[in-house]
């Protein structure tokens, strides 16, 4: 953009109104009799509040007393050109008056109401969901949190776009150096626009080749709060419904709000299932090509039959088979995915039954095979980050192809290869891996189980707080 | 960004587990049969004597650690001697350290050959095994160890099935002679001492470590969980097979496993000799760091991915010539020999170079 | 370049071994093979070998739901060999669950055969082992029309009675530790034709891997008592006549525990007694005596004891006799002495003149819902 070149400079009317020629949002009021211009972008502002902000003082207004108008508080005083620039394009209005420049704040609250969030869905606890519109999901963090601590810090992303991006952490528990660090990340973004949070942390991760996602992100205002308290930085963009909060550990994205709003050991119950989710996910349909290719020796007896049975007629190998039912099923969730809500259940049905019993019958598929894809699929949504789940889709491809190359051999690479990987990611500079490597076993209690509450006194390390202890319930 | 990783040192935890996986891999296979041929009955208990022999050395090692303040031994040997001279000392280690861990790959690349891919060459397994090692040798030991650390969570959970072998147990199978039916050979005791090798790499670890690290007492307590489970393996192997039956065997550790039975699976070995695949590459990444490490002492302006990948191609192109199993057996022998002095001689050289250039300082001051 | 693009290039060297692939011949496609799951041995003539297996069929349409394939052949794996010949599938033994030996052939020692059984990583250590009376290739290929699947059938067979201490467990691995270990001889089940079924007619005896002799299937509780401790087992007895509350008792879960003491006698001969401890539940009393009151529950107690001891030293003396240590009596004594003495012992000389007695030790839990 050209206008980095220009030299900052006062501001005056006239060049503001240059900058904005061919914006047919931009109004320009004049108020004659005092000499006052108010420029604004009427697509931004709420006209009742310009109005009460801004017209009506001014409309009763004596010239005389211009300047004490200017002295309330919502008046901000502008000297930079670019600040001022910038100013009009969030939203506020510019009154130029008497060699000055003030801007007021008269945005527009227009946009999607807070709803129910839709891709962490909890049964219990709360129901909002950060919204697109910042203000709106500030407000939900700071009723929940009535501390001064909780400090937000704004910057901006985007050469173009501008967009705002709020820091937000608890003085007193969050490591500085992290808020530091992230600060820095989120400045040194060289790029033309951010459209969406799940954008922005792959700007600011540290190894951008991976496969995982080495930042959390959440919809889910109450999950913002306890990885506040945790200790960890949180950061959301206007424009984008959800929030990230570094660092971020690969058990992190296992755990769902749900897990500490129901009782102990369901809690713990529920988290042990997501792990073996991922087991199944990831090794269910690679095993059964395996077995079937390399190891029919691993098979029991009375499963034989039944195995041979079902893959007599089928025409492939189990490799291609099984790449071929995993495709299917990848086809029908993108499908509905990107359908609307209603003809997407009408996919799940087709796809899901017409298609699965036709292929069965016509020799197409085995029906074990079937129950293998299905089963890791359901298992991979149980996954509750959606990037986290897609990721771990992907990679079953990769196991699956290992297996059908060398079996159970194939699959120990894959193992070996993923964890390698895993243990090299880092995350804000803290190992992805935490509690594991380094070995941390006081979190085990709240990464693999969910502990009760009086066992959990303390924070993550992996955030390194400043302050270890939570607070002590007295019991 | 990789700063602050190098900066930080190996805790405890990660010690004792990075010694004990360097030290477990494929021979425990075959443990309990080079037991049983060398030392007869009861040859499990030569287990507790090879434990003892790992804790002196370790303390030899400890002696030279602690005298030398925990520098690394590069930094030592060369304040008492010109580099010109340790060239070959560190060829030397370079080559034996590299070719162990190309033999430990290939015996494990070879054994599973023969229980699934008869005649698939074993050298395709073996570039992706060497991949992986390259992999994770080139992110430095502190990312090694995390690593190791997560592969030992993933193969320590096979321990809780060998309760599935205690129907079958008989401690009357165990006979109460000790060392009858043996025929111990200096050269037996070498080759079942390989299966304890290992633990001399702490020799490299040295500089990676501060006195929260507790590098001896953990390496010790590593080599003693290890000594633990290769006991118990053993006394399981030798109750549930008769003596002569266990001599006979090439893997006994193999069909005890094979004996596992599911009612959803049968057969384990096919799956648990590939999670052996974990402690075979901690063992195998540990040789071609350490390696790695000796050879950029050589090399003091090498790119270390290139020295790893040089060492990996250079193992790769070595692990050609022992083709059959027996003569990876038979060169595993030569080189545990030769790794045995290493373990010994480098750290007696250490303390002697230590006790002599303390003197130096001493008579200088 | 200081990022590397690791994932990239590891995506290319997955796709550079994959172009490797068409080189598995080591696949082993679940349709394309054939599994052998059992398969048994018959002396032929002039030494060779019959060797006869069956493989179940995939085809649900097939009138026969198994192949059974026979021919001559010098060792196991030439038969394979030669078998695979035959059939459009590719044979593998690695779902193996029963082997047969016809009598004929055990007689002659059957290690030879097991050598194979051994060395081929795909066969189970878990593999059934059992002796055929009269030829085991006519057992194989006849047809059950209530068990399609003969292998599954002979399985569940001998699960079922070893389960229930008729017989012992003769899997390869303990037949091939009981030959190789010094204190023990191994033992099979005996099979044999009945009409269009199979039964259990005895306990196979061996000397090394020689048969010898065999014990009927109506002891093979007693033979359980004197092998091992173990729980669950139902036995009948058939008290001697002519004392007072004669008939039969029938006993079940039965809970035994076996000790084995040796002593020296003068000479320094080992004197072997051998310590059954019983415990079980009585489910049916045909005889006299009321079995709620003590003193006569004792009775019975010792009438039982009386019988099992009789009956474990005749067999005990059976298999003294025919000089194989089905039982692991040298163990016992092998455990009792030093290395030395035990060397010198020359036990399989010295086992048929060793003094062996037995103590039972029967005690009835309970006498099941009737009070007289």
């Amino acid at each position: 953009m050209s206008n980095s070149q220009t030299e900052s400079s006062l501001p005056t009317l006239a060049h503001t109104l240059d900058q904005f020629e061919d914006c047919m949002d931009l109004s320009h009021r004049e108020f004659p009799n005092l000499g006052v211009h108010a420029v604004y972008l009427n697509t931004l502002i709420s006209g009742a509040k310009l109005q009460n902000e801004v017209f009506k003082p001014l409309h009763d207004l004596e010239p005389d007393q211009l300047t004490t108008l200017f002295q309330q508080s919502q008046f901000e005083k502008q000297t930079d050109d670019k600040a001022l620039i910038l100013g009009i394009l969030s939203g506020k209005a510019a009154v130029f008056a008497e060699e000055q420049v003030y801007l007021i704040d008269v945005r527009g609250a227009e946009g999607r109401a807070i709803t129910n969030s839709e891709i962490e869905t909890t049964i219990t606890g709360p129901h909002d969901a950060l919204t697109e519109q910042v203000s709106l999901s500030l407000m939900l963090i700071r009723a929940r949190i009535r501390s001064t601590h909780l400090k937000i810090v704004k910057l901006s992303v985007g050469e173009i776009t501008k967009n705002d991006v709020y820091i937000l952490y608890i003085k007193d528990i969050a490591n500085m150096d992290n808020v530091q660090e992230l600060k820095q990340r989120i400045s040194d973004i060289e790029i033309d626009a951010v459209h969406d949070t799940n954008m922005l942390i792959q700007l600011i991760d540290d190894r951008p080749y991976a496969l995982f996602p080495q930042i959390l992100t959440t919809e889910r205002p109450d999950a913002v709060v306890s990885k506040l308290v945790a200790g960890r930085v949180v950061g959301i963009m206007d424009g984008s419904p959800s929030a990230f909060s570094v660092p971020s550990t690969f058990y992190e994205f296992f755990s769902s709000s749900d897990d500490y709003y129901q009782r102990w050991m369901l809690g713990t119950a529920t988290r042990m299932l997501r792990f073996f989710a991922l087991i199944v996910t990831v090794s269910l349909t690679a095993l059964y090509v395996s077995v079937t290719t390399f190891h029919y020796e691993m098979i029991p007896e009375n499963l034989l039959m039944t195995l041979v049975e079902s893959r007599s007629r089928v025409p492939f190998p189990p490799l291609y088979e099984a790449l071929l039912m995993e495709m299917t099923i990848e086809l029908l969730r993108e499908a509905g995915a990107r359908l609307p809500t209603k003809i997407g259940q009408t996919i799940g049905i087709v796809g899901g039954i017409v298609i699965g019993q036709a292929a069965v019958q016509a020799g197409f598929t085995s029906n074990i095979l079937i129950i293998a894809v299905a089963l890791s699929t359901i298992a991979s949504f149980v996954i509750p980050n959606y990037t986290m789940s897609a990721s771990i889709r992907l990679m079953r491809f990769g196991f699956i192809l290992l297996a059908g190359l060398w079996g159970n051999l194939g699959i120990a690479i894959g193992i070996t290869a993923t964890t390698i990987h895993l243990c090299s990611l880092i995350s804000m500079k803290a190992s992805y891996v935490t509690p594991i490597a380094p070995n941390q076993p006081y979190e085990w209690r709240d990464v693999f189980i969910r502990a009760p509450f009086n066992l959990l006194k303390k924070r993550p390390t992996q955030s390194r707080p400043m302050n270890m202890t939570r607070v002590k319930p007295k019991r | 960004m990789s700063t602050l990783q190098s900066s930080e040192k190996l805790s405890p935890y990660h010690i004792v587990i990075l010694v004990y996986m360097t030290q477990f891999g494929v021979i425990i296979f075959s443990l309990p049969q080079l037991l049983s041929k060398a030392f007869g009955t009861n040859g499990w208990v030569m287990n507790l004597i090879f434990a003892i022999i790992v804790i002196v050395n370790m303390l030899l090692i400890g002696a030279a650690y602690w005298m030398g303040k925990g520098k690394s031994i590069f930094v030592i040997l060369e304040r008492a001697m010109p580099r010109i001279m340790l060239y070959p000392l560190y060829l030397f280690l370079m080559f034996v350290w590299s070719v162990l861990g190309c033999l430990v790959a290939k015996e494990y690349v070879l054994i599973f050959q023969m229980i699934a891919f008869p005649t698939t060459h074993p050298m395709f397994f073996k570039i992706a095994l060497d991949l992986l090692v390259f992999w994770l040798m080139i992110q430095g030991i502190y990312n090694i160890s995390k690593s190791i650390t997560m592969l030992f969570y993933l193969t320590i959970w096979m321990l809780p099935v060998v309760c599935f072998f205690y129907a079958d147990f008989s401690w009357s199978r165990l006979t109460p002679f000790f060392f009858r039916e043996g025929q111990p050979s200096p050269v037996e005791f070498v080759n079942i001492f390989a299966s304890y090798l290992g633990y001399e790499l702490i020799l490299m670890v040295f500089p990676y470590t501060d006195k929260k690290s507790k590098l001896i007492k953990s390496s010790i307590i590593g080599s003693l969980l290890l000594a633990f489970i290769y006991t118990y393996l053993c006394i399981i192997t030798f109750g549930f097979f008769s003596l002569r039956q266990l001599q006979r065997m090439a893997f006994p550790l193999l069909d005890l496993m094979a004996y596992i039975k599911f009612p959803f699976i049968e057969r384990v070995e096919n799956l648990f000799f590939g999670a052996f695949l974990f402690t075979t590459v901690a063992t195998v990444v540990m040789y071609l760091w350490s390696a790695q490490e000796t050879a950029l002492q050589v090399f003091k302006r090498a790119n270390v991915k290139l020295v790893a990948g040089v060492l990996v191609i250079f193992a790769y192109v070595i692990a050609f010539i022992p083709d059959t199993l027996s003569d990876v057996q038979h060169w595993l022998g030569l080189f545990a020999q030769l790794e045995i002095g290493i373990a010994f001689i480098l750290p007696l050289l250490l303390v002697v170079v230590l006790a002599f250039t303390k003197n130096k300082k001493e008579a200088a001051s | 370049m200081k990022n590397a693009p690791i994932r990239l290039r590891r995506a290319l060297i997955c796709m550079l071994l994959l172009l490797f692939m068409p080189g598995c011949g080591d696949q082993r496609i679940l349709e394309k093979l054939g599994f052998v799951q059992a398969s048994s041995y018959d002396l032929g003539e002039n030494g060779q070998l019959e060797v006869t297996i069956t493989m179940p069929k995939a085809d649900q349409n097939a009138g026969q739901r198994r192949d059974v394939l026979s021919l001559m052949a010098r060792t196991g794996k030439e038969a394979r060999v030669k078998l695979t010949r035959e059939s459009n599938l590719q044979l593998v033994s690695g779902q193996l669950r029963n082997s047969l030996f016809g009598m004929s052939l055990a007689r002659k020692g059957l290690l030879k055969h097991l050598d194979t059984f051994q060395r081929d990583p795909s066969i189970s250590p878990r593999v059934k082992l059992s002796v055929v009376r009269g030829n085991a290739k006519s057992m194989l290929e006849r047809n059950y029309p209530n068990q399609p699947i003969i292998s599954r059938y002979i399985e569940g067979l001998l699960q079922k009675e070893s389960m229930g201490q008729n017989i012992p467990v003769s899997t390869l691995y303990t037949f091939i530790r009981d030959y190789y270990d010094d204190g023990i001889d191994p033992v099979m089940p005996v099979l044999r034709n009945k009409s269009d079924n199979i039964i259990i007619d005895g306990i196979a005896l061996f000397r090394g891997d020689k048969y010898i002799a065999e014990i009927p299937a109506d002891d093979g509780m007693v033979f359980s008592f004197l092998r091992g401790s173990f729980k669950l087992g139902e036995l009948s007895i058939h008290l001697s006549e002519g004392e007072p509350g004669g008939d039969t008792v029938m006993i079940t879960s039965i809970v035994s525990k076996r000790k084995v003491r040796v002593s020296r006698s003068a000479e320094g001969a080992p004197e072997i007694t051998i310590q059954v401890r019983l415990k079980g539940t009585v489910i049916e009393y045909t005889g006299g005596l009321s079995l709620d009151r003590p003193a006569e529950k004792h009775t019975l107690e010792k009438q039982i004891d009386k019988e099992l001891v009789k009956e474990a030293n005749e067999m005990i003396a059976f298999m003294q006799k025919h000089k194989t240590d089905a039982i692991g009596i040298g163990i016992a004594v092998r455990n009792h002495m030093s290395y030395g003495a035990w060397k010198q012992m020359k036990w399989p000389e010295m086992y048929p003149t060793v003094k062996v007695k037995c103590n039972f030790h029967f005690e009835i839990m309970n006498a099941g819902k009737v009070v007289e």
